[in-house]
Parts: structure tokens; C-alpha cells; sequence
């Protein structure tokens, strides 16, 4: 999809309009971490692209800084390789072709590394990969995937967790039922059509088990993260051929995690690492 | 909480500015199409049908992208060719108005080029055979007459128009529905700003239709009481 619009759009290029030539960037969060020492005046500004949308990854608090999880990391980046970080907000649709048009150096907004997606843009490492997680009644006895026989469990279709429930519950008699919407998953749960489910760790922790009809139900078995089903985590976008700032932030990536400062994000939003392996 | 929905109010405000920016932008293209499709040249009547088939027949959202994304796209691409280092930026709000007026502004060229011809052709030559120049016929026999043919398919194009402001979010404008769609993801309750939303563009398209009809009972005076 995302493709079809470039080839498209770069098609149409010739199609200008011509307008004025400001932009005003979305505030930007207060750095939550203060340096030291004194910064020189002018740091070099890093135009970070975010969607608002994603709680607690990427979200905006009432009164309408950009916060979560994406943002306190590019703030730690910016931090780490002495560039001033503005956001710019943007919506998923058109987040690859604003990229491309240059109205942002990188995209820091929860996007997965993809196969798809590297064909276009590139990416740095992963700087978080949420761990799939099945979730039944707490009271289930439960020893390995074998325990789980004859249980039904709900999937969102087409999702890395389907793949897992096809791919590893079915063999071992689970009944392994697709659902266009992760929330009408949790409604059948709720009316006693599914035992459980597969689901991103964050998602069913924040949509389902923090809330009064997750009541008794949690995690069970081991966190889910096996390539094959669940892909690479989620990176930094930046425009094919920018190295030396793909470079920079792979650096930027490892120091914060190596001095502390990565893992004190983590423990802000989530009471688990959210790293990954 | 109350904070979101100052946000979208503000969202809203927006959204009635890009909306009339863009109705004044696509009125001018509509009549200038009108014109161009009536005038008989072929030159001008081929780029009007081009115009108007091409932007009809295309969905708004890949048009906006094209426009937008392909532009700027285009034109850094032209900038870093000629070996220069800057990027450009475009407005988004004058792209979001001139996108949109763009696009109405073939729905217009329809709307105008039906109301012209339904007035009796009569009219017009009359005004000619009284000496007056294309311009003052224009003025005062046909637009007047025109308007009122026109209003019932301008308001239909009127209320498409403010509901597809929803979708300049996509070039980067923070327009209501988005900053509804923020609110409710970062509290997670999608309905309470959703139905926020929804209930303002309510009350934007019944101000508008209560303005609209006005105007029109003010244009039929005199025809509708004469058909009786």
C-alpha cells in the first residue's frame, strides 16, 4: 500500500504547488532527563516524526505535550548524540512519504521493522520489542503448551500472534479462532465463547487485564518472541542512504542502554523489560 | 480531560478555516471551469473536461498525497539536482486549501456549468441585443438566475467539503478528528471524543444548510410565488 503511494506520488511529482515555505513544528516535551552540564546554546535540531496515537508508546497529555515511551527515548537520543529534538506529528498513513519528502529526518514512533518496509526506508537496531504473551483464567493449571489442550483461544487476524496460535497451539489441540478487532476478542472472552488469548503483552495489559473484565485472568507461559512468528522489533526509520546518522543513533542506542538511562525509561511505563531479548 | 477537549476545539476552529479558504478557492475554479466549458473553444473546453474527469474520477485521499507528498518530494529532488543543500517545506494549510478547493473546485464546475444551462437562453441574447458587453451580462442576468439553479447542488458540494477537511490530518494539519483520535488513544476511551467530534460537524453543517436555505428562499422570490 504504502509503495503503491510513493511509486504514485513520485509519478505526480511534477505537479507542484508551490506555497509558503514555513512549517511549525509540534511543541516539543520538556526533556525529562536535565544535562548537567550546560549545553552550548545552539544544539543542530533532529526532526522527529511521531502519531500521537499509540498510549503509552507515543501519546499527548492533555494539555498537549507529546509524551510515552517513544518520546522519552528520542529525548535520551537527542541527549546522547547532542542534537535538539523536534517533533513533528504525523499521521500513520502518511508517515513514509513525509519521510521521504523531507519533513523529518526519523520516524520514533513505535513502527516495526518490516521486510516491506526496509525496501523503502532504512532502520537502525531495535530499540524495543514487546514480548506476545498468552493470557487464560489464573486459576488454569498450567505446566507447558500441552495444558492448554481443548481450550479455545482468540487471535486478532492476521497478526504475528495468529501466526504463533497456528503455528505452535494447534498442533497441541488448541481451537485457535480469528477475530477481525483485539477488542472483540476480549468481549468473547467476557461472555464465556474463548478461554483466552494471544496478544502483544502491552496491548492486553493496558486494553484487557488492567480492566474490570480482566479480572482473574494473566499470563501464563513463557514471553513469546521467536523471530520466525514475531519479526525484529521496532527501530528508528531514517531515508535509505543517511549512514552516518543511522550510525549515531545505533551508537546513541547502546549507551543509553549500557549507563541506565534506557532501563529507567522502561520502569516509567512498564513493569517489565521492554527490550526484549 | 478537559484539556482535550480545548484541544479539539481548537482542532475545530481549523477546521472551519481551511473549509471556507477552500470553498472561495474552489468557487473560483468552479466558475472559471463553468466558463471554460461553455465557452465553446476547444482548447479550453478539452483542459475544463480534462480537469474535471481526472479529479472526479480520482479519490481525494491518493489526489492529497500526490499533491502534497509528490510535490515536495518533486521539488527537493529538483533542489538537490541543481546541487542545493535546502529542503523545502510547504505550508500545510495553504496545501490543505488548495488541495481541497482543487478537487471542489471540479464538483463546482459541474454544479455551475448545469445551472447556467438551465437558464432559457433567451435571457442572455436579450442582454446582448441590449448592447451590453459579456461581463455585465454575466453580472446581472446570469449569476443572479444562476444562483439560484445552483445552491441545491453547491450545498451538497458544501457539506462533502467540510467532511473531507477530516482527511487533511494526512498532510500534517491537526484538525479535529485527529486530535479526537488522540484524545481517545491516550485515554483509551475512543467514544466520549468521537461522539465530541461528530457533534461538531453537526452543528457546522446545520449552521451552514440554515444559512444556505435562507440564501436560497432569498433567490427564489418571485419565481416561486409566480408558479402557484
Amino acid at each position: 500500500m504504502k509503495i503503491l503511494f510513493l511509486s504514485l506520488s513520485l509519478i505526480g511529482a511534477a505537479a507542484l504547488v508551490g506555497c509558503g515555505k514555513t512549517e511549525t513544528p509540534a511543541p516539543a516535551a520538556p526533556a525529562s532527563e536535565t544535562s548537567a552540564a550546560p549545553a552550548p546554546a545552539v544544539l543542530p535540531e533532529l526532526k522527529v516524526a511521531i502519531d500521537p496515537t499509540y498510549e503509552p508508546f507515543t501519546f499527548k497529555t492533555s494539555d498537549g505535550k507529546p509524551t510515552g515511551f517513544d518520546v522519552d527515548i528520542a529525548e535520551a537520543l537527542c541527549n546522547e548524540i547532542k542534537r535538539k529534538c523536534v517533533y513533528v506529528e504525523q499521521v500513520w498513513d502518511s508517515m513514509i512519504p513525509g519521510l521521504q519528502a523531507k519533513k523529518y529526518d526519523v520516524i520514533i514512533s513505535s513502527m516495526s521493522i518490516t521486510d516491506d518496509r526496509k525496501k523503502v526506508v532504512d532502520f537502525t537496531d531495535k530499540y524495543y520489542n514487546t514480548p506476545s504473551r498468552i493470557v487464560v483464567r489464573t486459576d488454569t493449571p498450567f505446566t507447558d503448551l500441552n495444558s492448554l489442550k481443548g481450550k479455545s483461544i482468540g487471535v486478532l487476524k492476521g497478526s504475528t500472534q495468529e501466526k504463533y496460535a497456528m503455528g505452535d497451539l494447534k498442533p497441541v489441540g488448541v481451537r485457535v479462532v480469528p477475530y477481525e478487532a483485539q477488542d472483540q476478542v476480549y468481549l468473547d472472552i467476557k461472555s464465556g465463547r474463548l478461554d483466552g488469548t494471544v496478544a502483544d503483552s502491552v496491548e492486553v495489559t493496558g486494553g484487557f487485564l488492567r480492566k474490570p473484565e480482566g479480572q482473574g485472568y494473566g499470563f501464563v507461559g513463557p514471553v513469546l518472541n521467536d523471530v520466525k512468528y514475531f519479526g525484529y522489533g521496532v527501530g528508528i526509520a531514517l531515508r535509505q542512504g543517511e549512514t552516518a546518522l543511522r550510525d549515531e543513533l545505533n551508537a546513541g542506542i547502546k549507551a543509553i542502554r549500557a549507563n541506565g538511562v534506557y532501563e529507567s525509561i522502561s520502569k516509567k511505563y512498564f513493569d517489565f523489560d521492554v527490550y526484549g531479548e | 480531560m478537559s484539556g482535550y477537549y480545548a484541544s479539539i476545539l481548537q482542532g475545530a476552529l481549523l477546521t472551519v478555516g481551511v473549509s471556507l479558504a477552500a470553498l472561495v478557492f474552489a468557487v473560483l475554479l468552479g466558475l472559471a471551469g463553468a466558463a471554460a466549458k461553455l465557452s465553446g473553444r476547444p482548447v479550453l473546453v478539452t483542459l475544463a473536461t480534462v480537469y474535471t474527469t481526472l479529479v472526479r474520477g480520482v479519490p481525494e485521499l491518493v489526489l492529497m498525497l500526490l499533491i502534497f507528498y509528490g510535490g515536495t518530494i518533486g521539488l527537493n529532488n529538483l533542489l538537490e539536482a541543481l546541487g542545493s543543500k535546502a529542503t523545502v517545506d510547504i505550508n500545510p494549510f495553504a496545501a490543505g486549501v488548495l488541495t481541497i478547493g482543487f478537487i471542489y473546485g471540479a464538483y463546482m464546475t459541474e454544479t455551475f456549468r448545469g445551472a447556467i444551462l438551465s437558464i432559457p437562453k433567451g435571457q442572455m441574447e436579450a442582454a446582448w441585443a441590449f448592447g451590453m458587453g459579456r461581463v455585465r451580462t454575466f453580472l446581472r442576468i446570469t449569476a443572479p438566475q444562476m444562483v439560484r439553479y445552483a445552491l441545491p447542488g453547491f450545498t451538497n458540494n458544501w457539506l462533502v467539503l467540510i467532511k473531507a477537511t477530516a482527511l487533511i490530518s494526512l498532510i500534517g494539519l491537526q484538525e479535529m478528528t485527529y486530535l479526537a483520535k488522540q484524545a481517545s488513544s491516550a485515554t483509551r476511551e475512543p467514544f466520549t471524543f468521537f461522539i465530541f467530534a461528530a457533534g461538531l460537524f453537526l452543528v457546522y453543517t446545520s449552521v451552514s444548510l440554515w444559512v444556505l436555505r435562507k440564501l436560497e428562499r432569498r433567490f427564489s422570490m418571485g419565481v416561486k410565488r409566480g408558479r402557484v
